[in-house]
């Protein structure tokens, strides 16, 4: 099959002698897979795929690109779920599945360094014998790569407690855009100097490839105490997270699902789910006592709220099983609809109740039906917009009623992605939540980064309203003009 | 001359200098207008909020206008059921603390002189206290900020809600800028309840082998204090530990420290409730008191180290020096005032030289003239300052927001 026209074969050649032949993938065919990520309907053909295999072979790669003035996209296990990883036209898909070496497991530090292509719950395999684990828990850990937890500050339904991607990275290596290689972060806390692994983490593959992160591992708690409870509607059990969270309580994870999430999770799994109109499913961990107050607590709270029913898994057996209802979610869908589509919005938790109904609204009136699984307590949504491809014009009206309610989040206060990242899928929605200044201000910190935008171009900035693409204009400093000083 | 500006006068010094200006906006809408005549006038501008981490940094190279934020001072909003809070720049971490309280939350932070410091002066000098053990530093609190860029242009990033993806996360990059970067105007933070209950249990005489030992069975005890320090006093460590949560969870924690200290045949106190705020306020003092004081890091594991290479010489090296360690972050402070600065100079310098292979090092926060005159307060650039720098040409071109105040000369 003859390689790629998009690319210059001098250049193929070049990259090839860096990665290896066989990690230079230039061939129509086989670049069909790296056409888009987790998220399917759009797709891209790249103009090559480079697998490097260290960071010295990153630097050279993006030296060749950067010489040659060819895009460059960064990819992980490519689940992502904002089309993040899908190429720019013309662009070098730089993949980091070989670099998936853990470095260095430090548990007196409580640390551990991996390289990017490294599975997320192997991470927490490779500690949990020493009794600790990796916080960050998307429902795709057991395939996607910490370099694309990074890229998109990946969180999970564990968060709420213990934080997103930013609250658990110390340290990356990264490659800029001219392939020089910076340590940023480190193994003290407060490293003096600009906090750059804040905008590094979840800067979406637009800033830099990272080669190496140091990540922090926690204790695995003592106790975890789980109950899933039913409702008559989403307004119960919306009213039984307010109370809960009201209490003082954090719990380690609160889930919600409406009517026909739970009916799909009953389809896939064969759980003995009555069929109710929602369910919560709550983890509270820590010491056994704090674990076993609080969890009592908040059944009392559910009951009092309205819970039809509460069931206490009889052991670990049982609660893996409830908690696997939860997470195959989204893929359970396919048992109830031909098609759908997964929005990820965030609502302040206290107009749940509403926006469900808005949600149902809207959905009604595009003849459509949405069920919702979702991060209760922190309000994170997600939406499934059940329809079918075949019908035409369906997938049109599905893809509308996503961003209805992501405009819907946002006018309740909330925010158009609380996990998937904002990637090529919400680019627009951005000029939703932020105005031009706020824009052009994350414009300039990637700027700072990476001057000429060789980096995934075309995400996250709306275009072409913005000049997210176009570096600003290089202000001398007065001591420059004066030639007091030389650039610092 | 600027709208609305007086003259600066000597209580308005930032680092010994004193601006010819002093701005006091009452609103962001007024601190954009400020700092467009300040950019008009291409004036050099530094931010003031309680200046209690106002001795942090070089001198500005340059300093002709002081904005000063007590007017910013406040709550916007207090949303209890969705357990955040916008607040003005200005408003100090008590008076927070005092609104929040009345509806059983707080803002998981606690940095020293709450009393004085403000939200925005604590966010941009990354200043906390023995709760980041628990809940992390205030970047990690922060969900949202709304801040003004030196040509007077207002801008957001962030959002009301805890979980937010959307966008590069601009306001933790803002925060320990020093403002060098932008003017923090409003800040939307993350909140937490009260602790319905909490207990601080008091292990005294640990030397370091002694405190270690401590430390690991802490650790794999299931044991999860929410902040735990220890005051340096004469090589030995008295360590408190406290715990916070729900009554039957903190009655726990505490039994079984104390359990642990038995098996390791060491003293422990619970300690009544007037006893732990006196140890608390020592710790306090220490933190904020001194005309000299020192931030020490090195990595956790390396509390021997931090002890012995960090706060040991450096608290020796000051008169009345003291220190406090933070074991779990690997973090220690030492205050005092310098009788002979060349001696403490070169303590520091040792000090730095010994922990920079650990990844550590020595942050300067407080040190009168002749001290700071031999010294970087910052240590050595480190390996990001080239991008630190191309950050600063971007958010602040023409370099007029504490110029040099910051990290390699930023």
């Amino acid at each position: 099959m003859p390689p790629s026209p998009l690319i210059a074969p001098e250049l193929v050649r070049r990259m090839a002698e860096v990665v290896g032949e066989g990690n230079c993938i230039s061939e129509a065919a086989q670049l069909l897979v790296y056409e888009c990520d987790g998220l399917t309907h759009g797709r891209t053909r790249p103009a090559l795929v480079v697998l490097p295999g260290s960071t010295d072979e990153v630097a050279r790669v993006v030296r060749l690109a950067a010489a040659a003035g060819v895009p460059i996209v960064p990819r992980g296990a490519g689940t992502g779920l904002s089309g993040g990883a899908r190429p720019t036209p013309g662009s070098v898909v730089v993949g980091l599945s070989r670099m998936k070496r853990i470095l260095d497991v430090d548990l007196e530090n409580g640390t551990v360094r991996v390289e990017p292509g490294v599975i997320n719950l192997d991470v927490s395999k490779a500690v949990a014998s020493g009794g600790f684990y990796y916080a960050p828990d998307p429902s795709s850990q057991g395939v996607c790569t910490i370099g694309g937890n990074v890229a998109e500050n990946s969180g999970g339904a564990h968060c709420l407690k213990y934080g997103f991607t930013v609250n658990h990275v110390l340290a990356a290596r990264v490659v800029l855009d001219g392939g020089e290689v910076v340590d940023l972060g480190g193994p003290a806390l407060d490293p003096p100097g600009y906090d750059l692994l804040a905008v590094l983490v979840g800067g979406e593959g637009m800033l830099g490839i990272v080669t190496e992160v140091t990540l922090r591992l926690l204790r695995k708690p003592e106790a975890t105490r789980t109950f899933f409870a039913t409702f008559p509607s989403t307004d119960e059990a919306g009213a039984a997270v307010s109370g809960i969270i009201a209490a003082g309580i954090l719990p380690a994870a609160i889930e919600m699902m409406d009517r026909l999430a739970i009916r799909a999770a009953v389809a896939a799994t064969g759980l003995d789910w009555p069929d109710v109109g929602a369910a919560l499913l709550m983890d509270a961990d820590g010491s056994t006592a704090e674990a076993e107050h609080v969890s009592r607590r908040a059944v009392e709270i559910a009951r009092t709220s309205g819970a039809l029913e509460i069931r206490i898994p009889r052991d670990e057996t049982e609660r893996q099983l409830m908690w696997r209802g939860r997470k195959c979610a989204f893929a359970a869908m396919g048992r109830i609809s031909p098609n759908y589509m997964v929005e990820d919005g965030v609502i302040p938790r206290s107009e749940i109740s509403r926006i469900l109904r808005d949600i149902g609204r809207l959905a009604d009136a595009a003849g459509l039906r949405v069920a919702n699984v979702f991060h209760a307590g922190d309000g994170n949504l997600h939406p499934l917009v059940l329809y079918d491809a075949r019908v035409p014009g369906e997938e049109e009206r599905a893809a509308q009623v996503g961003r209805e309610i992501l405009r819907l989040c946002v006018r309740y206060g909330g925010s158009i992605t609380g996990e998937h990242g904002v990637g090529a899928e919400k680019a627009e929605a951005m000029g939703d939540m932020f105005n031009e200044d706020d824009l052009e201000t994350m414009a300039r910190v990637r700027w700072a980064f990476d001057p000429r935008a060789r980096f995934n171009p075309g995400k996250v900035f709306p275009t072409p309203r913005l000049c997210g693409e176009k570096p600003g204009p290089h202000v001398p400093h007065p001591l420059e003009l004066s030639g007091q000083a030389e650039r610092w | 001359m600027v709208a609305g500006a007086r003259e600066g006068t000597p209580s308005d010094a930032v680092l010994g200098i004193v601006p010819r200006l002093v701005l006091e906006p009452a609103s962001v809408e007024e601190a954009a207008e400020a700092l467009r005549a300040c950019a008009r006038d291409r004036l050099a501008v530094a931010f003031v909020g309680g200046g209690t981490e106002l001795e942090l940094g070089r001198p500005p190279s340059r300093l002709d206008a002081v904005v000063r934020t007590g007017r910013l001072a406040r709550v916007v909003e207090h949303n209890p059921s969705d357990q955040i809070a916008v607040v003005e720049a200005g408003v100090t971490v008590a008076e927070l603390q005092r609104q929040l309280g009345a509806h059983g939350q707080r803002l998981a932070l606690d940095p020293p002189l709450p009393e004085r410091a403000t939200v925005g002066g604590v966010l941009a000098a990354n200043a906390w206290g023995p709760l980041r053990q628990r809940h992390g530093a205030g970047r990690d609190l922060v969900v949202g900020m709304t801040f003004v860029r030196a040509d007077g242009t207002v801008a957001k990033g962030g959002g009301k809600v805890v979980k937010n993806v959307a966008g590069f996360d601009v306001p933790r990059l803002l925060v320990g800028s020093l403002g060098t970067l932008a003017m923090i105007g409003t800040v939307t933070f993350r909140l937490h309840p009260l602790p319905g209950a909490e207990a601080t249990v008091l292990l005294p005489g640990l030397d370091v082998p002694a405190a270690r030992a401590m430390l690991a069975a802490i650790r794999s005890s299931h044991l999860e204090p929410a902040a735990a320090a220890a005051i340096l006093e004469g090589g030995h460590l008295r360590l408190g530990v406290r715990f916070e949560g729900f009554g039957p969870g903190v009655t726990e924690q505490r039994q079984r420290l104390l359990a642990v200290a038995e098996r390791l045949g060491r003293e422990a106190e619970p300690l009544e409730v007037g006893a732990a705020s006196a140890f608390w306020a020592r710790h306090d003092i220490i933190r904020s008191e001194g005309s000299v004081r020192f931030k020490i890091t090195a990595p956790p594991a390396a509390l021997a180290e931090l002890v012995s290479a960090g706060a040991s010489p450096l608290a020796g090296a000051l008169r009345g020096g003291a220190a406090v360690l933070y074991p779990a972050l690997g973090a220690a402070f030492a205050s005092g005032a310098a009788a002979d600065p060349a001696a403490v100079a070169r303590a520091v310098e040792a000090a730095r030289a010994a922990l920079a292979s650990l990844g550590g090092g020595v942050v300067v926060a407080a040190a009168p003239a002749e001290l700071r005159a031999l010294l970087d307060p910052w240590g050595p650039p480190p390996p990001g300052v080239a991008v630190m720098r191309r950050m600063k040409d971007q958010l602040d071109p023409d370099h007029r927001l504490a110029p040099g105040r910051f990290v390699g000369g930023i």
